[in-house]
């Protein structure tokens, strides 16, 4: 995909679409796209793996290997969502296997290039900080609703001994 | 001056009046006696029961909106609100109305252990219906968690029935793990009949390949469907209905466009004995089904 | 419509005037109308509602003396008959039974059969219905017949129920009908109206029906005399009254300010007891239960009251939803007073001061609202809507 047909496709990202337009361009000039089949690895858990990606289309699951019960699946993640953080945030290792499970495209772009990008620019880094920060905030509370278990079984015991309660 | 006649004023201009019957309704506490026709298990904890009225007359009468509601009484246990999942247009063909009910109290558990053949009392139709008029000529996004979606089945059904009055129709369905998928035996008749259907767990079990994440991500990431001309219903858990309907303005869908169908303690289904309230809405004859901008400022109040 | 309205339409009326001695032969002519009559008498060292069978079962020479958590009986120094306030009991426990059978279920042959309630209603004449009480009897019509759905019960009493009403002469000081516009004068609503002299009634009929039984008694045309103690009797009633309670957009002021502080500070006086709900005329929770024989295969199908003060009102599979205090009593207050509007168009108040009187520890509802008109939109702590 060229320069043009990247800034289109960051302009219409939820991610990236409320960036201005130099942002836009520095950020396509450092990115590729990449496609990869159902199936297909893109990083492993435990893994240094320096690309931050925007899903374009496809889903790709988030998986962590649980001794005793084997790679559980956390999450699916959809389009114009963001994967591989991990990078950007200059932390040491993947926290998660990402596996596609539909033929998928992405934009990557590797995080070594956009610090520098934030260093040199720190109006540029604090946007897309931002960014990246809304989008965690997004997944945590998607993890949180999760974690509520919503749809389980009855989390408290009604207090039934009363014989005036529990009508039905 | 002339005397009215007595103490309370039953003009045909006043409000009171002496009886249901003078709005066109039944008595509020009539029930009708109906027998329990199939069984259908659907989860561990979840059946499908198709109650056949005794009287066949009622039956004919009997009309359904989606998104209504019956009592359903078991006598010398109580009552309990379950709403109707069945094609409306199918029940007063077949004088039998599918309920899906879970197991979850005293009520709904002397449900679970009944058997074909048995009868029990039924009092309805009650409460405000799903507004199927906002849907035609727009694309319709139904959003179901867990058990949610039995409310909105009348929906689809009422939807694919005539798909021609409507835009692109999708479902985002989420449950706690794949083995608490609801009607998952219909999906495909619904995608070949025109609804986009989508479906994640909460929790993933070995061998699942669909979605695994909340229902709302779903929307999140939707999507064939123009903002603008959209109709969102909603039916689940409360804070998963709350967080639906944040996610729905975000992708720019107008809030009076949004529908959530809410649930609270009921025990006369009209009104009368307050237990419903929420705020000044009764969800029993106000709701259940609620345009979100009006309910939104009672429902995230905690305890209120 | 405000106090002193109606005087003026009340003067165009013929005015009767019933001496004490006539007003007894009412009773006779209501038995042979048929009426069971209700009315006040002394009982349990308060005077409260029951069957009446003869003109000495009235409160003849008894008053009472109430303030926030204070009720006492005491003796008159004359024999007025209705010169009290408002007790315990209201008019809705006959309109609304603490009790009734909905329906009964049968199984036949191993098949449900439903029966409705249909037992002939008792016919009352309630005796001594004050403007407050008129009042409320309106709201609880537009709660059980206004709205699509008539129950059944209540409807049955009520049409046919003769409401035989009485101007107040005095008031208790936790009276505040002046401030509901609900009184204390009678303005309508009413069969018969009584206002009672030092040597009999003057009366008018507000229905035909109350006109009717207005001819079968001994009554003389009211002189100027009677009008005018008639007047200042009535008067002594509105004289007497010290609360005030400020109205103004109390719907808005209540459902804007529902995280104000006040909702904790009145939960730290509130037992939850169900006192108010229960003495309130206007109050209308119930809850249905089952009564049933030891086969279960009789079945009653029962309405009782209930309170939403109590713990397990709003309970749903899982757990209440109004678990504290403070959120039960914040329902309480906004519904009576805010969303009743919304709900049926009147306040859910009518200004009788009941629930000043038997709170047990002497909430005042009136200084609820005041205090939170003092300092609105004044949340506490976190807004529910955040996400860290």
């Amino acid at each position: 995909m060229d320069d043009q047909a990247l800034k289109t496709t960051l302009r219409s990202l939820q991610f990236s679409a409320g960036f201005p337009g130099d942002v836009i361009r520095q950020l396509a000039a450092i990115s590729s796209t990449h496609e990869i089949d159902a199936g297909d690895t893109l990083f492993r858990e435990g893994d240094l793996h320096e690309k931050l990606y925007l899903l374009v289309s496809g889903k790709v699951a988030l998986k962590m290997l649980v001794p005793g019960r084997g790679e559980v699946c956390l999450l699916t993640v959809g389009l114009g969502e963001f994967l591989g953080w991990s990078g950007f945030l200059q932390q040491t290792a993947m926290t998660a296997t990402a596996v596609a499970t539909e033929d998928s495209k992405l934009v990557a772009t590797p995080t070594r290039q956009l610090n520098d990008l934030c260093e040199a620019n720190p109006s540029f880094g604090l946007q897309l900080t931002r960014r990246v920060a809304q989008a965690l905030s997004r997944r945590l509370l998607a993890t949180r609703l999760q974690l509520l278990d919503l749809f389980g079984d009855t989390p408290m015991a009604p207090p039934s001994n009363d014989p005036q309660l529990g009508r039905g | 001056m002339e005397l009215p006649r007595s103490n309370l004023d039953l003009s045909p201009g006043a409000a009171c009046r002496t009886n249901s019957l003078a709005n066109g309704l039944p008595g509020p506490w009539d029930v009708q006696t109906v027998s329990i026709g199939d069984i259908r298990p659907e989860l561990s904890d979840v059946a499908t029961y198709d109650l056949e009225f005794v009287d066949a007359e009622f039956a004919e009468r009997y009309e359904l909106q989606p998104g209504q509601f019956n009592m359903l009484y078991v006598p010398g246990v109580g009552e309990a609100a379950i709403s109707v999942s069945d094609d409306p247009l199918r029940i007063p063909r077949d004088g039998r109305i599918r309920h899906t009910i879970r197991s979850v109290g005293r009520v709904t558990g002397t449900i679970a252990d009944m058997q074909v053949g048995d009868t029990l009392g039924l009092r309805g139709p009650f409460g405000q219906a799903w507004p199927m008029e906002e849907c035609a000529d727009r694309d319709v996004i139904l959003v179901a968690g867990g058990l949610g979606l039995a409310p909105l089945r009348p929906v689809i059904y009422s939807l694919l029935a005539q798909p021609e009055k409507f835009g692109r129709l999708h479902l985002l369905y989420g449950t706690r793990s794949p083995d608490s998928l609801v009607f998952d035996k219909e999906y495909d008749a619904w995608k070949k009949q025109g609804l986009r259907v989508q479906s994640t767990v909460d929790r993933a079990t070995p061998g699942w390949r669909g979605d695994v994440g909340v229902v709302t991500s779903l929307l999140n990431t939707l999507r064939e469907f123009d903002p603008q001309n959209t109709t969102l219903f909603s039916c689940g858990p409360e804070i998963m209905m709350k967080f639906t309907m944040l996610m729905a303005i975000e992708r720019g869908i107008p809030v009076e466009r949004l529908w959530l169908s809410m649930e609270r303690n009921m025990q006369c289904a009209v009104g009368f004995c307050g237990h419903c309230q929420l705020g000044p809405a009764f969800v029993c004859k106000d709701g259940p089904v609620f345009r979100y901008d009006y309910i939104s400022q009672f429902m995230n109040i905690g305890g209120l | 419509m405000a106090v002193g309205d109606r005087a003026d339409q009340a003067n165009e009326l013929p005015q009767s005037f019933l001496t004490k001695d006539a007003f007894r032969e009412l009773f006779g002519v209501l038995a042979a109308c048929g009426y069971t009559i209700v009315g006040p008498r002394v009982d349990q060292e308060a005077i409260v509602y029951g069957e009446l069978e003869s003109p000495d079962d009235l409160p003849i020479g008894w008053t009472d003396e109430q303030a926030p958590g204070e009720y006492r009986l005491k003796k008159r120094e004359d024999e007025k008959t209705f010169g009290f306030a408002v007790g315990p009991h209201s008019w809705k426990q006959f309109l609304f039974p603490p009790q009734s059978r909905l329906l009964t279920a049968n199984k036949e042959d191993g098949t449900w059969q439903f029966t409705n309630n249909d037992e002939p209603p008792p016919r009352y004449a309630f005796l001594g219905v004050r403007a407050c009480e008129l009042a409320a009897i309106h709201v609880q019509d537009r709660v059980f017949m206004g709205d699509n759905y008539v129950d059944p019960i209540y409807a049955a009493r009520r049409t046919g129920a003769l409401l035989i009403a009485v101007n107040c002469t005095e008031a208790a000081p936790t009276c505040f009908c002046t401030s509901m516009n609900t009184g204390p004068r009678c303005s309508g609503g009413y069969d018969l109206v009584l206002t009672e002299l030092d040597d009999g009634y003057v009366l008018e009929a507000g229905t035909q029906v109350g006109a009717e039984i207005l001819s079968e008694l001994e009554t003389t045309t009211a002189t100027e005399t009677h009008l005018a103690s008639a007047e200042t009797a009535r008067q002594e009633a509105i004289d007497q009254i010290e609360r005030r309670f400020n109205t103004d957009d109390i719907r808005d002021l209540l459902l804007n300010n529902l995280d104000h502080h006040q909702w904790d500070d009145v939960a730290e006086r509130c037992l939850s007891c169900t006192n108010c709900t229960m003495v309130c005329p206007t109050c209308f929770c119930s809850s249905v239960e089952q009564v049933s024989d030891l086969t279960v295969e009789e079945v009653e199908h029962q309405r009782v009251w209930d309170s939403c003060f109590n713990f397990d009102f709003s309970y749903m599979h899982g757990g209440g939803i109004r678990g504290t205090i403070r959120s039960r009593y914040r329902q309480w207050l906004t519904h009576k007073l805010g969303s009743w509007i919304d709900q049926f168009g009147t306040s859910g108040c009518v200004g009788c001061g009941r629930c000043i009187t038997w709170c047990p520890v002497g909430i005042d509802l009136t200084q609820e609202v005041d205090a939170i008109r003092k300092s609105p939109k004044e949340p506490t702590g976190p807004q529910p809507d955040e996400t860290l």
